[in-house]
């Protein structure tokens, strides 16, 4: 969370939402992902049904970001495709204890937080009605046969294999600047997209603690957090 | 499920008596009455997510745009598998350098740039993509959607949505043994295969253009990847990679089906060679270079002269120097030297052939011959991005008055 | 160079080291002002700010630097690349050779070693070489380029190198970032980098 950053309920900002990015695919033996159609097609359904429903419980006007068409499409798929890999840079080299950047652990310290997808965001459609753009970003890969052997494998062996990767995002990003504030993210999200429930569950996960927003939080797995530990 | 739909296409074939012939050929069904119709709230509402999925994939980068190739692929398209039928197709060309083509329930085929290079006939292409649009017609993809989806009705045409989009995901997940071949992600059984190929060779039959291409395809693809393995040392084709291998008739099985239902009367119809050589001409340096620069020696060499067998061309001997130039070994530059050297006799104007010459000249220690070719390719593209850097490479001349 | 299976590792051992404390960082902090030598080679460079030089063994005498990560901002250096050996490791010798650099490799091949290497190692179809001028280089005559590609993460990157051949080996510096917004972020801090590299 960026330093200094709040957002009351209720604060009459409007946060633009733009359209999920998701992905659902089946993990290979060899780890490779194979896309599944039909699952996306699911996750996408139900989490766009989760998501209204959590709207109001933002407690902010929340906008849905128009239908992109050329130029405005691409630019909007290239911001989705930042947002991804600066989510998982944040991940992975600010967060994830034992592969931490050494000079964001500095920052960590400091309690910086200090990334963004740069002021082009103010050239995404819609954005000239907003404050804040809510990017969502779910990438799950579900275990094949070939990797649930091997799970069973390792579970003998003593060895964890997770199967399946399951990485989501949810990112606040100021329209002006182009300033991540806020990144929910975990590697090891619970609910499994491809059914309703799991779709809502997921869409929590990943707006809990969501600035002024009142959703409760879920114990389920660990998210991580900034902190200015360590 | 396969079992009714055999009996529904030879009930339609008893139906439609067509052109008596020699073999007990089944007919093709009815034309198909543009692309399925959705039912109820929950397919509208996916069929809509579908259209702007597809409106994504048309903004990808991937994407081909070029107006006169995607009207020609059409066109080979629509000649094998009749107007009718092609009428609600959309066709894509993406910029992908393996072979490979597929179609969505709703009508959505890509063709990969790779496939391009590969095939050398509109009968050919033809073949692969009526092959494809025998998946589509039987409605193979939708039979497996049904057998795997358990608890609801409602049919999910993301079978198409974000993965259709052309990703490297995609691409990896192709090159992935398990994959089937000219396809989506569904391992199509080997019935299914048998009936797409059947469907696809009658497309051929009825068509203005000769079936017999068909076998041709396959053929060549399996001695691409022989030579391929042939040039890393390695003893066994992996051919499993040609995902076709896997769930398909084993090859002597398979050629020789495709060789049985082409009818024998239509083998002296035009292949529509020339007409293909003529349209790809354009394309043919890009996909090639795309090619090359993969890195594979021996599918590289093979398929640039799979190519000349049609004739040695300007760009063909170009490609091939390139190749030779960027493996480098001695023997290869000197290789390299004379197969520009045959590009520029054929093309003088050719410009990256004269730098290619110029510095395999050079670096098999003909200093002289490889300044002036460099010369050359300066004269003929002054404004070339390393323009600069290769005419340092020449010693200064007293400059014409 | 930036390539993807690092974030696939990552989450991995996310379930394996979540609940291990706090273990020293892999990646190296290289401070300012101070003079450090590159991947075991005579090269060195003197930052002008903190990077971090990132874990990892992409290739025989090469090494990673990186502001805010990898697939956000990529100095890799490649500090004098044999004759007959590829840029990175190759994964398989046999089934996905590498192209080589050779003792015949002139420098206006360079940029098409880096091309060939970037399309087969990454599998990608999208590479375009957008410029090729003559610069210095470790004291000696080189090549600058720039390029643009679209990466396996379907998010173009811009790229810029620096390369010369000095004593029969390839020494090349590039940097790699998206082209919405962190190539121009980062590319001066990579250029005032580059300006201080010395051999001996």
């Amino acid at each position: 969370m960026r330093q200094g950053f709040t957002l009351p309920a209720q604060s009459g900002k409007t946060i633009l939402l733009l359209r999920p990015a998701i992905k659902v695919s089946e993990q290979s033996t060899g780890g490779l992902p194979e896309p599944r159609a039909e699952w996306t097609d699911q996750a996408r359904a139900h989490i766009d049904a989760a998501l209204v429903e959590v709207q109001r419980q933002l407690g902010n006007t929340v906008i849905v970001a128009p239908e992109a068409y050329g130029e405005d499409a691409r630019r909007v798929a290239e911001h989705m495709a930042l947002f991804g890999a600066v989510s998982e840079a944040v991940i992975q080299y600010q967060f994830f204890v034992g592969n931490r950047l050494p000079t964001k652990k500095r920052d960590n310290k400091a309690g910086q937080f200090d990334w963004s997808l740069g002021p082009e965001v103010a050239r995404l459609p819609g954005a000239d009605q907003a404050d804040y753009a809510l990017f969502l970003y779910t990438n799950d890969q579900y275990g094949s046969t070939g990797r649930k052997m091997l799970q069973i494998v390792g579970l003998v062996a003593g060895v964890g294999v997770t199967s399946g990767v399951h990485a989501g995002y949810a990112g606040l990003v100021d329209l002006k600047t182009g300033d991540l504030l806020w990144l929910n993210a975990d590697g090891q999200m619970g609910g499994d997209v491809r059914e309703a429930e799991g779709a809502r569950k997921r869409v929590r996960q990943l707006l809990e603690d969501f600035p002024g927003s009142a959703i409760p939080k879920e114990d389920a797995a660990p998210t991580v957090q900034p902190e200015a530990t360590p | 499920m396969i079992g009714r739909l055999r009996l529904a296409a030879s009930a339609l074939g008893l139906a439609l008596a067509l052109v008596p012939s020699a073999h007990a050929e089944p007919a093709l069904p009815p034309p198909y009455a543009g692309a399925y119709q959705p039912q109820g709230v929950d397919e509208q509402g996916l069929w809509r997510q579908m259209d702007e999925e597809e409106r994504r994939f048309a903004e990808s980068d991937m994407v081909i745009r070029d107006e006169a190739l995607n009207t020609y692929v059409r066109k080979v398209l629509c000649d094998t598998v009749g107007q009718d039928r092609c009428g609600a197709t959309r066709v894509y060309i993406v910029r992908v350098p393996w072979f490979n083509a597929s179609m969505s329930p709703n009508g959505l085929m890509q063709v990969y740039s790779g496939l391009l290079l590969r095939v050398h006939s509109e009968a050919e292409l033809g073949a692969v993509l009526g092959h494809e649009f025998g998946h589509f017609e039987a409605r193979h993809s939708l039979e497996e959607l049904k057998a795997r989806r358990s608890g609801t009705d409602v049919l999910s045409w993301a079978l198409v949505l974000a993965n259709l989009a052309p990703s490297y995901d995609m691409v990896r997940a192709y090159r992935d043994l398990q994959l089937t071949i000219i396809g989506n992600f569904y391992r199509f059984n080997r019935d299914q295969e048998r009936e797409a190929d059947g469907l696809g060779i009658r497309y051929l039959n009825s068509s203005m253009l000769r079936p017999q291409a068909a076998a041709q395809v396959w053929e060549r693809l399996m001695a691409e990847f022989a030579a391929d393995a042939r040039a890393k040392g390695l003893k066994k084709p992996r051919f499993d990679r040609i995902p076709f291998y896997s769930t398909h008739p084993p090859e002597a099985e398979r050629a020789a089906t495709l060789a049985l239902l082409a009818r024998p009367d239509a083998a002296q119809r035009d292949d529509g060679a020339t007409r293909y050589r003529a349209a790809l001409a354009p394309w043919i340096p890009q996909l090639l270079d795309d090619q090359i620069k993969l890195n594979d020696f021996g599918a590289s060499e093979f398929l640039i002269q799979s190519l000349a067998e049609g004739g040695w061309t300007a760009p063909l001997w170009h490609a091939r120097g390139e190749l030779h130039r960027m493996r480098g070994a001695p023997r290869d530059l000197a290789n390299a030297a004379t197969f520009y050297g045959e590009a520029v006799a054929l093309d003088p104007n050719h410009a990256e052939a004269h730098r290619g010459l110029g510095l395999s000249l050079l670096k098999t220690g003909q200093p002289g011959p490889g300044q002036q070719a460099l010369r050359r390719y300066l004269t003929l593209k002054p404004d070339a991005p390393d323009a600069k850097l290769i005419g340092m490479m020449i010693p200064q001349e007293v400059p014409a008055p | 160079m930036n390539f993807r299976p690092i974030f696939r590792i990552a989450a991995l051992a996310l379930a394996m080291f979540a609940l291990t404390p706090t273990t020293a960082s892999a990646h190296k902090l290289r401070e300012r002002g101070v003079a450090v030598t590159i991947a075991d080679s005579p090269l060195t460079v003197t930052p002008a700010r903190d990077w971090n030089r990132l874990d990892g063994h992409i290739g025989k005498h090469v090494e990673s630097w990186t502001l805010d990560g990898g697939q956000l901002n990529d100095v890799t250096f490649y500090a004098g690349i044999e004759p007959g050996k590829p840029l990175l490791r190759e994964r398989s010798k046999k089934r996905e050779p590498l192209p080589k650099f050779s003792a015949a490799t002139l420098l206006v091949e360079l940029p098409e070693l880096l091309e060939t290497t970037y399309r087969s190692y990454k599998q990608i179809a999208d590479f375009r070489v957008v410029n090729v001028q003559p610069a210095r280089f470790l004291g000696q005559d080189g090549v600058l380029f720039t390029y643009e590609y679209v990466d396996q993460d379907e998010l173009t990157r811009q790229g810029e190198a620096n390369a010369a051949i000095i004593g029969g080996r390839l020494y090349m510096v590039s940097f790699d970032a998206p082209r919405l917004h962190y190539f121009a972020r980062g590319i001066e801090d990579f250029r005032r980098l580059v300006e201080t590299a010395r051999l001996p």
